[in-house]
């Protein structure tokens, strides 16, 4: 029971929604799947006078695009696993989205879009849909604005919407069929967050060497922590070499890393390392495999 | 209720097929409104945070955790908790096979159990045990080691199988 | 993960019991299993009573601080609100806590404990005004307009630093914030040091665990003003004890006290009893004369915890790995005080020692801290966990110091299978074991040298796996003297003209199966079918005086006296039946199936159903002498208990010792820390099981209990003393995916002190597991110069171990 009342209004579109939220974005909030919202709002540690549901917006498509997909912002982690044009052309977000702890119920009900207006430090969606370039479709009172993912995150916890400002789709370039992917979660068991992540996309030219290399960390930092290893790795058809160095990056990378119940700054700036590697190495493989629940230990 | 009558509102809900309309305090969660105002007590809350699963219920073909949703959201909705598993006293194959593996000990996590393990032979009549697991991996249990939940569901699977062919 | 897959053998119970047994040592099903897979069993959270009102607690936001005023104007003002109390409006109407066991018994210092604090809060999260209102909406709204005015007090945390000079006191008239400090064990360790071939010490660490069962707890009082009579309803595993507990607090006689205790989402120690707020919704409901309700979140379950232990030991041994002295200082950090008899962990897990092997010298000394962390909480398996952590890491050190292998280590100091009845250095009389037989049977499908010999080869190429072994002695069915915990208890048996029975017993279920269990024992005796039987449990106006479920009972003593009432019910069936039969010798009666039968004479026979009814019907023609009853009530008692200190002190609070041994394979990360539980198989002995599958229940429940203890579980606060694990999220308990499968054999030796040769089962696994993984991790890395001592064995725990090599 949520102690504080509260009006609540199924949007029945995305310009209801922004109206509603608009009109006193102080004390307004957007709900998407509710899996953060809902118990913030139940322990108390907000009091929202307007609760707006984003699920009624019709904000739940997957729509391609030229050279791009936007995903709607209430899509389901469930949606984005069970679409094909998802797993064809956005793998490193299919793979991420398959692995989603929480049971097929969480996946059923969290939202890709409200985990990246979350911004948690810890959470898949950052380090992802940054390593993926993609674009964050919000809209407000003022009109539509386009944030790319790597000025999204602005903080722990904070994004960079704006008050009243609603995040309609996240817009992902296709990832081409030279493109392999790899992502390594490294969580301390089944049931917690995750304490260090790894998103990575390689493309391959067509002499079996590598062109272009991307490597984002997340859970080490508040926000997502881009590597660069291009000058590592293109030109590279295996990545042996190079992977002493990719570590040494990733783990040089991780400045201010982010300390929680679960771990402590320095294991997350020390695990840095083997977890940029073990990305890389998956996307090496060039199979674009589900790899579902890696990493979990307990 | 009288005196805070002012934050009512009805919600129509089809639970386990009876369609109802009952009055329910908007700030409720899905799951405190199914068990306060509609009585169906199946679900439960155990950390009301969607960590532990007890309160998963199907609500329109799909299993939620219900404490993760407001009551309102779920307007109209057909939902179905483990009692609407063995309409007429009847236990359904995946009930029957728990009861079988003694796959319970409180049986406080096990009205959610039951429904992720339904969804899960719904999409994939023949799981191995490591599906299994990450199939119930939403669900807490501190009885029973999971062991004989996992067996429960295998042999669930079997059955269904062996009733198909 | 390893798909070995649930291995249960059982068969030497079965044919322990087989005389007679139609369903004792076969794995029956639970007898309301249809119910509960249709969402039919009410719990205290479904419980509706009539005029309900529900009670919210303004809990403190700081660890430590002197309650300076409470406004709770606004708050009363609210529509709804039916009252809103604090500490000192309540003092006035009841009294203190009484104690589930009182330290002041052990030489311990007391605290009058109520239900709120009148002058002070000692941590973050504690109680403080109560808030009863028409609804749980209501009394949110009422319970966010309470103001508390607090001046903050310095507060402590860790229990080293609670003993310093100059620490913060929690209980000022202590003078100190040790709760308890003791002593058990016999002979000089300094004796034995001095000719000893070497001495290894060390430490080691177990983090605060919570038992978090799935159901939080939940209590309805229902004080009837025209009865002047409280009916509890809860969840609670001790109704008779609880009765009296709430009888003194409240300041009434017991009889006006009726205790329910519909099915429990699980305890494990938490709903012993105790807590205040138990009593709290007692007071509440006569001050407010409605039925009042209290339902705890789960966040305030983690707020209780056990286990945080340090342990200090020293081990004398010689040449030949023979442990001839050992000393263990135990140092708990009990958390705010408590009144549910938690401080016994401490004491328990001291006498558990030194577990079962036979070391002839051993000085344990245990203190009890009181911190400005939530109240400690009874938890499987009762600090017993510390005892086999301690002894198996002596084992392992001793085996590295001499050279021998750590299996064979543990063979030269275990009590030999020919020397049981055993009595402990630390006073306690083994029961009976063949720990060398667990060990061997473990080793029947595990190939220690060729795991051993993988395993080496896995470190060529950078991979670090280690075996590790546990063994585990657990004193049960506990009798404390002073307290309403006993090593006996009573049931009645009850035939009706239709014969069917039933079983009314003061023993509960916490969901575990000994409500079938104790059916199928007495449909045994009684040669009746399951199905003509039925069980009832949780209410003190209906059932017999009882202890509830601690301390592994449930069959033991409820088993036990249900088993001795059937006996007394089945002698006069006979003595009937004999007379219908027109046979001289109602020992030539032989009850089964449902049938009375002349032994040798089948064709001479009647159903049961017809001998119950004719005693009832027509027992002036078929049985003129026989007193026309079906009933009986019987007490069983354990005789092994001595609470009379002997000449040197010592005395014998435990009935049973169930045993185990378990080799663990893990996997160890090197480059993340991470812990992988590749193999996990595990013997047990817990003597004749009377339903070998709830048995196993109990055990895998307790391995997970304990894997989650060993690598994941930990309550952790902030400096400020508030809590930061306040939900699953972060107090990580294991799911299905993180742990492999089990491979379980039994070994069945029989207790020589029970009727039917079985012994408790309730807490194994926990502590067997923790030392398994514990040993294994270390094994793992000890190649690498590395070890890890504290508990949970997280991966920055591991690889701060590895680092530390590297410098």
């Amino acid at each position: 029971m949520i102690a504080q009342d509260f009006a609540y209004l199924a949007a029945g579109s995305l310009e209801e929604a922004v109206a509603a939220l608009g009109a006193d974005p102080g004390t307004s909030r957007a709900v998407g799947g509710g899996t953060w919202v809902i118990p913030e709002c139940n322990r108390g540690e907000c009091s929202p006078r307007l609760l707006v549901d984003l699920r009624t917006a019709g904000l739940d498509g997957i729509r391609p695009g030229d050279g791009s997909i936007a995903v709607g912002a209430t899509c389901t982690y469930a949606d984005l696993i069970d679409s094909a044009l998802v797993a064809r052309q956005l793998p490193l977000l299919h793979r991420m989205a398959t692995g989603i702890t929480g049971g097929r119920q969480i996946q059923n009900q969290g939202t890709v879009g409200g985990s990246a207006v979350a911004a948690r430090p810890q959470s898949d969606v950052p380090a992802v849909i940054t390593a993926m370039r993609a674009t964050a479709v919000v809209r407000g009172l003022a009109g539509e604005r386009r944030i790319p993912a790597d000025e999204l995150f602005t903080g722990a916890m904070q994004s960079a919407l704006r008050p009243g400002e609603v995040l309609a789709a996240l817009e992902f370039p296709v990832a081409t069929e030279r493109t392999t992917v790899g992502y390594h979660k490294l969580k301390r068991s089944a049931g917690s967050w995750p304490i260090a992540t790894a998103a990575a996309q390689l493309t391959w030219d067509e002499g079996g060497r590598v062109s272009a290399a991307t490597l984002v960390l997340g859970g080490v930092a508040e926000t997502p922590v881009p590597v660069d290893v291009d000058d590592l790795l293109v030109g590279q058809s295996t990545l042996g070499e190079a992977m002493a160095e990719v570590a040494s990056r990733a783990s040089a990378a991780v400045t201010r890393p982010w300390t929680d119940e679960l771990a402590p700054g320095s294991y997350r700036a020390a695990v840095a390392g083997p977890v940029a590697q073990r990305a890389l190495a998956g996307a090496a493989r060039r199979d674009n495999r589900e790899g579902g629940n890696d990493g979990a230990g307990l | 209720m009288e005196q805070v009558s002012d934050t009512l509102v009805p919600l129509t809900l089809t639970i386990d097929g009876v369609h109802r309309t009952e009055a329910v305090d908007r700030r409720s969660l899905l799951v405190e409104a199914l068990r306060d105002d509609f009585g169906a007590t199946a679900p439960k809350t155990g950390c009301a945070t969607g960590d532990c699963g007890a309160c998963t219920c199907r609500v329109d073909g799909a299993v939620v955790k219900t404490c993760l949703q407001l009551a309102v959201a779920a307007q109209g909705s057909d939902i179905t908790t483990i009692s609407g598993l063995a309409p007429r006293g009847e236990l359904g194959p995946v009930q029957q096979a728990f009861w079988d593996e003694q796959a319970f000990q409180c049986g406080f996590c096990l009205s959610g159990m039951v429904l992720a393990a339904e969804d899960l032979l719904s999409r994939n009549p023949e799981p191995t045990d490591e599906e299994i697991r990450w199939a119930i991996s939403g669900n807490l249990c501190r009885c029973t080691g999971y062991e004989t939940i996992v067996a429960a569901v295998r042999t669930a699977a079997e059955r269904l199988g062996a009733a198909d062919s | 993960m390893d798909g070995g897959g649930l291995v249960v053998s059982h068969d030497d119970s079965a044919a322990a019991l087989a005389q007679g047994s139609a369903y004792s040592g076969s794995s029956v099903r639970r007898h309301d299993g249809d119910r509960y897979l249709q969402g039919h069993i009410a719990y205290s959270d479904d419980l509706r009573l009539p005029g309900m009102s529900h009670a919210v607690l303004v809990l403190s936001p700081l660890a430590h601080a002197r309650i300076v005023a409470i406004d709770t104007e606004a708050a009363q003002a609210r529509p709804g609100v039916l009252a809103v109390l604090t500490g000192a409006d309540l003092a006035a109407e009841v009294g203190p806590i009484p104690n589930a066991m009182d330290p002041a018994g052990v030489g311990g210092r007391d605290v009058a404990l109520r239900v709120l604090p009148v002058s002070k809060v000692v941590y973050a999260g504690q109680p403080v005004v109560a808030v009863v209102a028409e609804t749980r909406a209501a009394a949110l709204e009422a319970a966010a307009l309470v103001h508390v005015d607090y001046e903050a007090l310095p507060h402590v945390l860790d229990a080293e630093a609670a003993m310093a000079e100059g620490a913060p006191l929690l209980y000022e008239e202590w003078g100190t914030n040790i709760m308890l400090a003791g002593t058990a064990g016999t002979g000089s360790f300094e004796d034995v040091r001095q000719t000893a071939f070497g001495v290894v010490e060390g430490e080691l660490r177990t983090g605060r665990g919570a038992p978090a069962p799935m159901e939080p707890r939940c209590y309805v009082a229902d004080w009837d003003v025209q009865t002047s009579r409280l009916t509890w309803h809860g969840t609670t595993q001790a109704p008779h004890p609880l009765r009296h507990s709430i009888a003194s607090f409240l300041g009434v006689r017991e009889r006006q006290v009726r205790v329910v205790a519909p099915p429990v989402g699980g305890s494990f120690g938490y709903k012993n009893f105790g807590h205040p707020e138990e009593y709290l919704v007692c007071a509440l409901s006569r001050i407010v004369g409605r039925p009042v309700k209290w339902v705890e979140d789960r966040t305030n379950t983690l707020r209780y915890g056990s286990r945080d232990m340090r342990l200090r030991y020293r081990a004398a041994f010689g040449a030949d790995g023979r442990v001839s002295g050992v000393t263990c200082h135990m140092l708990a950090n009990h958390g705010a005080a408590a009144a549910t008899g938690a401080f016994g962990m401490a004491l328990a897990g001291g006498l558990a020692l030194p577990s079962g092997y036979a070391v002839d010298v051993f000085e344990a000394e245990y203190q009890v801290v009181v911190t400005n962390k939530g109240p400690y909480s009874p938890m499987r398996p009762f600090g017993k966990e510390a005892s086999a952590l301690l002894m198996e890491t002596v084992m392992e050190r001793v085996a590295e110091e001499t050279g021998l292998d750590p299996f064979e280590v543990r063979r030269r100091n275990w009590v030999r299978s020919d020397q049981f009845p055993y009595a402990t250095s630390t006073g306690l009389l083994l029961d009976s074991g063949n720990y060398e037989g667990l060990l061997d049977k473990v080793l029947e499908d595990f190939d220690l040298e060729g795991t051993r010999a993988e395993h080496a080869r896995l470190r060529e190429e950078g991979r670090y796996l280690g075996i590790g072994l546990g063994f585990e002695v657990l004193p049960e069915g506990a009798d404390i003297p002073g307290a309403l915990i006993g090593a006996s208890d009573i049931s009645t048996v009850r035939m009706d003209p239709s014969g069917d029975v039933t079983v009314l017993t003061g023993v509960t279920s916490p969901g575990n199966g000994n409500d079938t269990a104790i059916m199928q024992i007495v449909a045994d005796r009684l040669g009746v079918s399951m199905d003509s039987v039925s069980i009832v449990q949780g209410d003190t106006d209906i059932c017999p005086f009882g202890f509830g479920n601690v301390s592994s009972r449930g069959v033991l003593t409820g088993g036990g006296s249900a088993a001795l009432a059937a006996d007394d019910v089945a002698d006069k069936l006979r003595r009937v039946a004999a007379g219908m039969l027109h046979c001289d010798d109602p020992g030539r009666i032989r009850l089964g199936d449902g049938m009375a039968r002349v032994e040798g004479e089948p064709e001479q026979a009647l159903p049961i159903s017809a001998v119950a009814g004719a005693l009832y019907t027509v027992g002036y023609i078929v049985a003129p002498d026989v007193e026309p009853t079906l009933e009986a009530t019987r007490t069983f008692k354990m005789h092994n208990i001595r609470h009379q200190p002997d000449d040197g002190g010592q005395f014998n609070l435990f009935s049973t010792f169930s045993n185990a041994v378990y080799v663990s394979v893990v996997e160890v990360d090197v480059a993340t820390g991470l812990v992988e539980v590749l193999r996990h198989v595990m013997v047990h002995d817990c003597g004749i099981m009377i339903n070998p599958r709830f048995v196993v229940g109990q055990f895998t429940g307790g391995v997970v209990t304990g894997l989650g203890a060993a690598l994941g579980e930990e309550i952790l606060h902030a400096a400020d003393g508030s809590l930061s694990t306040s939900g699953f999220k972060t107090y990580l308990l294991p799911r299905a995916n993180d742990v492999p499968a089990f491979e379980i054999a039994h070994q069945v030796t029989p207790s020589p002190f029970t009727p039917l040769g079985t012994k408790g089962a309730g807490e194994g696994g926990v502590a067997c597991s923790m030392a398994s993984v514990l040993n294994a991790v270390n094994d793992a890395i000890r190649p690498l110069g590395a070890s890890v001592n504290e508990l949970p064995i997280s991966p920055h725990r591991v690889l701060a171990s590895l680092q530390e090599v590297d410098r």
